[in-house]
């Protein structure tokens, strides 16, 4: 019981949660279960890339507990704080950046790889994309 | 470790009396939001990043699903397939959208449930008193006879 009370403790709280193939998503936590099993309500999905944030709405989320990395409470005040520093722009804005912020390091990678095989090594495992 | 006990025991209960934790959140579990979204159409994304749309038919325990007409997005979301129904393993979602609405039916749900209960509660307390009222004249009346028995003026 005292395990799971702490995941009680979040229960309609808004949070931000952080999935593991890298997305965040944000909404007011409404049930749990052993299995770290989640129901997000009025959840969003925001995507960062450098001081640009996007907003995208999602609604309903059952999410399935193996795949959360990290889920935290969103402190109002310190959001208001933050939000001077990042600037919200249109879902299309953010989408279009996060497309060139990939592809910029794939060829990052590409030239890197490239680079390596010039001088005798082939390691692919130190450059594999992380989803 | 009893007064430990105890005191956990104590902030259990003081948590599910606080004004945030509402009603809902004590009785309504993922996995029974998803039974109540039977027949509701959601989004079904898979750990390999494969999504799926369809009308939820079916749910167990272990988050397997059955799913009718069914329309497959590829992880780039580059290629479509559309098939009448199918399986998924539950090991292999990373999550379920569901229709807003749900929420609102479990809600629903849950106070029905809740009323019955307590009405079956009042149905078994009344029949237990009946019981008991029905032992206690029992105990009376044979009490009686057995005076009826022993006195002998009543002839």
């Amino acid at each position: 019981m005292e395990n799971t009370a702490h995941l009680l403790n979040e229960i309609d709280k808004k949070l931000m949660i952080l999935l593991r193939d890298g997305r965040t998503l944000i909404g007011y936590l409404r049930a749990v279960d052993q299995f770290a099993n989640l129901v997000l309500h009025r959840a969003i999905e925001r995507i960062h890339v450098n001081d640009k944030y996007g907003d995208m709405e999602r609604g309903v989320f059952i999410i399935r507990g193996e795949n959360v990395v990290l889920l935290g409470e969103i402190d109002r005040e310190k959001e208001q704080e933050l939000n001077s520093k990042l600037t919200q722009v249109s879902v299309e804005e953010i989408l279009d950046a996060q497309r060139r912020e990939i592809e910029s390091k794939q060829e990052k990678n590409a030239l890197l790889r490239q680079r390596l095989k010039q001088r005798g090594i082939n390691n692919n495992l130190m450059l594999e994309d992380n989803d | 470790m009893y007064e430990l006990i105890k005191h956990s025991a104590w902030k259990f209960k003081s948590i599910l009396k606080s004004k945030h934790f509402s009603l809902i959140s004590i009785k309504m579990l993922p996995l029974s939001l998803l039974k109540t979204a039977q027949s509701h159409p959601m989004l079904v994304e898979l750990k390999n990043g494969e999504t799926y749309n369809g009308h939820l038919v079916s749910c167990d325990t272990w988050m397997n699903i059955n799913l009718r007409e069914v329309i497959c997005t590829s992880k780039d979301g580059d290629k479509f397939w559309r098939m009448n129904e199918c399986y998924i393993r539950g090991s292999t979602i990373k999550y379920l959208r569901i229709p807003d609405e749900v929420i609102d039916l479990v809600k629903e749900d849950i106070q029905a449930k809740s009323k019955n209960r307590n009405q079956q509660q009042q149905q078994q307390n009344r029949n237990t008193n009946n019981q008991q009222n029905n032992r206690n004249f029992g105990g009376k009346n044979r009490q009686n006879q057995n005076r009826n028995r022993n006195n002998p003026n009543n002839k």
